[in-house]
């Protein structure tokens, strides 16, 4: 063996050692963390777990939400109103009507009489973020662009934050939650088979406030306000109860307006048993919040609590007695309920409402035939390729499958140590890829012949033939990699996995066609001063 | 063994029947789409809902449309899907106008009542309800009285078997009664009864569900038009740089996109839909047909540089006639996988295949016959007129120096 054949075979043994050192050791990695007995997991999951599977091999559940960022601006413009009028109201300044033309802007009524310098000062103060005009006796406050952006951009960081969160405590393994675009979120939770409770879970804002009752509850809306002669007083709302199952109609109750306690006061959540045995919601309170409430609970012994969870009444305890730091959750809950309310309570609320775009489940059953089926196609066809270029091209043929068996090992071994996921149309990627180097190899071998046939000595054929495909594998090889580039990069899910397989797997094909099958075939013939003839 | 040896076969005199029947078979496949009234979209493109199931027993087809008639959903599809034997299902239901329902969830909840057993409400559906729903269960009724003893917490504990549980289920593919799943090996006799009791087995298995809005919908086809006009437009660069020819690189993308069109109107006349999957077998069938041409103009570009002073057209036709044999074999080989993948690789990949098989025979057509004599054309067209017109099947080959060499594959 020469001195450069040596360095070569070397380049080669340490390139197929390191790539199948490298699966080896994620896949221990991986096996490792779902492996529950003592000491390492078996050597034969390390070596079923070194490729991470796609959602559509193992199953699980796909996500893509929309942050409704307009909830998030609506918040901010009710913030800014309240404090508006509050900051009016101890300045001694009278202010109109308040009308909302969009979600991020509103209209003040402001009169004559209106110090409208003094106005001016707290608007300035304490609303920097609005542009204010006035026009016609009323005072228009638009929300700046910037602020808008960012208050958007908090809204989806946010809920990003909140869905992690809440994931985290359903025990997921290995979720992905990830920002797309401006406002969507992608979620991706591995082996879970319960879409709806899922989604349910997700979506939730868990916004929890609890008010004290005025008056209900009765389900004739009419006459709840009769009293107030048919209009909600502006220190009071309507809120509809939660519709149970079997109930009739829900009924209204009127409440106050402001919460005593809202979600933001609570530390803990945990599920609990309630008086009859149903299932309820303990929840524990911060000392702040527990000094609000034990005040509110003092002074309105006897009075109805409504607890009010995303607008809804869930029920509405009388209170007996002063409540310091905590209190229970009641309703018609069953314990899976019960289970994710506390949850998503402890969790925190999420800033925006959250709209579902697209919603894919994969049961485990589907992914497990699909792997199987996937792999079945693969072997068989990997055989019959064998078998082809065996009976085609002889010896020579051998050849041409050590290259592609090495190109499936180092695939899998690329795929491992990128970390790159494996899906179904990643097997089609693969299987294509073995395509594209069956086809390196034949024209090699193509070109050698056509040496052959042209009179040349098997030796000088052998490197013309390289030599000449040389730059025919490198151009096709480049052009489909240029297209697969372009996929990854407009591609989607999918599709994106296709292309990340067929570009790891055509860099491969490059390296064992050429290198490992030149390399190859001097060792067979480099030795020989003189060779009578190829088999090819 | 060879198939092909030093063919000398004139290509380019049938260049215009050719570019007539390439022209006549994207006619077709245009008439066939619009006469579908465009392409049968997937939900990956139309949006809507596809909900795949699987039953422990042979459905009724019509019992279940009739059950999700009192849905209101609109226009249903419903069909049996693989194998007949596998009683596997899939509906699909359009894009609905009102938003926010939950569609998955709706048609779920309508097949279990509509077939399950009233007794079985209350009971947990070890078929449709995954490991965690059954998990919560467990804890919740604790019936081995692990909470309070120490060790591990109840839910840890009855997670581990929840689990074991629906891998169980995952592996028979449906539980036929909640013995079934009481037959989990490793159970304890108390959570064995507890299954007993308390849980159930409804009619069927969510293999897969998938819900797609609209926008979605709108995004994923936007963004697939994208993919292949750009990794086109990137090829067409590539190419014209390597050659240093515009016509080449024109070839190339106009064989291509001939390409792509016949095997989508041959899809539609087909009646396959057309969703992400078929997008990616498109890119691929791209790559693929982009490197047969490649192949063939590499070899036309090294005869070209040969001093000799021959026409185009001749060192066009023997550029081909020299490829002729890798082009049919290559191809070949890769038919052959993709002809197992077409019969075993199942529902998902069974499109992509057809796709595939489609591709690599209108692919290696398109080789041979549209981007070669494209360039040719082009050159014609551009005053090139230093082209002679071309003797016919003149022997292109010059016969080799030595004696033509013996049947290759006797010599060993």
């Amino acid at each position: 063996m020469g001195k450069r054949l040596r360095w070569r075979v070397l380049l080669i043994l340490l390139v197929v050692a390191g790539l199948v050192a490298g699966y080896v050791a994620t896949g221990y990695s991986h096996a490792q963390k779902e492996w529950i007995g003592s000491g390492m997991p078996p050597f034969s999951d390390a070596l079923k777990k070194g490729i991470k599977l796609g959602l559509d091999l193992r199953g699980g559940i796909h996500l893509v939400l929309q942050v409704n960022t307009a909830d998030a601006i609506k918040a901010e413009r009710d913030d800014a109103v309240e404090q508006l009028q509050s900051q009016a109201r101890d300045g001694g300044l009278t202010l109109g009507a308040v009308e909302y033309p969009s979600e991020a802007a509103f209209t003040v009524g402001v009169t004559p009489q209106t110090d409208e310098k003094k106005l001016d000062e707290i608007v300035k103060r304490w609303l920097p973020d609005w542009n204010v005009g006035s026009a016609g006796g009323k005072w228009t406050f638009a929300l700046k662009d910037q602020r808008r952006r960012e208050t958007a951009d908090n809204a989806v960081s946010q809920a990003v934050e909140t869905i992690r969160n809440r994931v985290d405590e359903f025990g997921v393994a290995e979720p992905l939650i990830a920002r797309e675009g401006a406002e969507r979120i992608l979620v991706q939770l591995p082996g879970i088979d319960d879409p709806k409770r899922v989604k349910d879970l997700i979506k939730s804002t868990a916004f929890l406030e609890l008010k004290l009752v005025e008056q209900g509850p009765t389900t004739d809306k009419a006459a709840l306000l009769a009293p107030y002669s048919g209009q909600v007083p502006p220190q009071f709302e309507l809120v509809e109860e939660k519709a149970q199952s079997g109930q009739r109609q829900p009924g209204w109750y009127l409440v106050k307006k402001a919460a005593v306690i809202t979600g933001r006061d609570l530390k803990n959540a945990r599920p609990s048993r309630g008086q009859f045995g149903s299932s309820s919601v303990t929840f524990f309170l911060t000392a702040s919040g527990a000094e609000k409430f034990s005040a509110a609970t003092g002074a309105n012994v006897g009075k109805f609590l409504a607890i009010i969870l995303d607008h809804r009444v869930q029920s509405a305890p009388r209170i007996h007695e002063r409540i310091s730091d905590t209190g229970q959750i009641t309703g018609n809950f069953t314990p899976e309920e019960a289970n994710d309310l506390a949850l998503v309570l402890r969790a925190g609320a999420l800033p925006a409402g959250l709209t579902y775009l697209e919603e894919r489940t994969v049961g485990p059953s589907l992914g497990l035939d699909s792997i199987r089926k996937g792999i079945t196609a693969s072997i068989a066809g990997a055989l019959l390729v064998f078998i082809a270029v065996v009976v085609y091209y002889r010896r020579a043929g051998w050849n041409a499958v050590l290259a592609l068996l090495l190109n499936a090992v180092l695939l899998l071994g690329a795929m491992s140590l990128f970390n790159a996921t494996l899906t179904l149309p990643g097997i089609a990627g693969f299987i294509l890829t073995i395509g594209m180097a069956v086809d390196s190899n034949v024209l090699i071998f193509e070109r050698i012949r056509e040496e052959l046939r042209g009179g040349r000595a098997p030796k000088t054929a052998i490197e013309n033939g390289f030599s000449k495909a040389f730059a025919t594998i490198i151009d096709t090889h480049i052009t489909v990699i240029i297209s697969a580039i372009f996929l990854f990069q407009f591609g989607t899910g999918p599709v994106k996995g296709f292309a990340v397989t067929l570009i790891i797997g055509l860099l491969i094909s490059v390296f064992t066609a050429v290198f490992v099958s030149h390399t190859v075939f001097e060792i067979e013939y480099g030795r020989k001063q003189h060779i009578d003839a190829l088999s090819i | 063994m060879e198939l092909f040896r030093q063919t000398n076969i004139d290509f380019l005199r049938w260049k215009w029947w050719a570019i007539g029947a390439s022209w006549a078979l994207i006619l077709v496949g245009l008439l066939a789409i619009f006469v579908q009234k465009g392409l049968r979209f997937g939900i990956d493109f139309a949006g809507g809902t596809q909900i795949a199931l699987k039953f422990g027993s042979r459905p009724e087809i019509d019992h279940l449309r009739k059950i999700l008639d009192a849905g209101n959903f609109g226009d249903t599809g419903i069909q049996r899907y693989e194998a007949p034997e596998k009683n596997e299902v899939l509906i699909r239901v359009q894009q609905q106008k009102k938003e926010g329902r939950d569609i998955t969830a709706d048609v779920l909840n309508l097949l279990r009542q509509g077939l399950g057993s009233q007794a079985d409400a209350a009971k947990i559906d070890l078929n449709t309800q995954g490991r965690d729903s059954l998990a919560a269960r467990l804890t919740a009724a604790d019936p081995d009285q692990v909470a309070g003893k120490g060790g591990q917490t109840p839910a840890d504990y009855y997670g581990r078997i929840a689990e074991q549980v629906i891998a169980r289920r995952s592996q028979m593919g449906l539980f036929n009664s909640p013995s079934d799943a009481a037959g989990t090996p490793g159970l304890s006799s108390n959570v064995k009864t507890w299954l007993q009791a308390n849980a159930s087995t409804g009619p069927f298995v969510l293999l897969s569900a998938e819900n797609v809005g609209p926008q979605v919908g709108a995004d994923l086809r936007q963004k697939a038009l994208w993919a292949v006009a750009t990794s086109m437009a990137g090829m067409l660069v590539y190419i014209a740089w390597r050659f240093r020819s515009f016509p080449f690189g024109f070839g190339a993308v106009v064989a291509t996109l001939h390409d792509t069109l016949i095997t989508v109107g041959l899809l539609a006349i087909f009646q396959r839909e057309f969703n992400l999957v078929v997008i990616a077998a498109l890119l691929t069938l791209v790559g693929y047909s982009v490197n047969d041409t490649v192949v063939v103009f590499d070899r036309i570009r090294e005869n070209l540089r040969t001093p000799k002073k021959e026409a185009l057209e001749v060192v066009i036709n023997r550029s081909i006639n020299q490829t002729l044999s890798r082009t049919v074999l290559t191809s070949g080989a890769t038919m052959l996988v993709v002809v197992a993948l077409f019969f075993l690789g199942g529902e998902v990949l069974n499109t992509f295949a057809l796709t595939l098989i489609i591709g690599i025979i209108i692919g290696t057509y398109s080789s041979i016959y549209v981007a070669a004599p494209i360039v040719v054309i082009w050159k014609q067209w551009t005053g090139r007129r230093k082209l002679a017109p071309v003797p016919a099947a003149k022997p292109v080959t010059p016969a080799p120096a030595n004696p033509p060499a013996k049947k290759k594959s006797g010599r060993r």
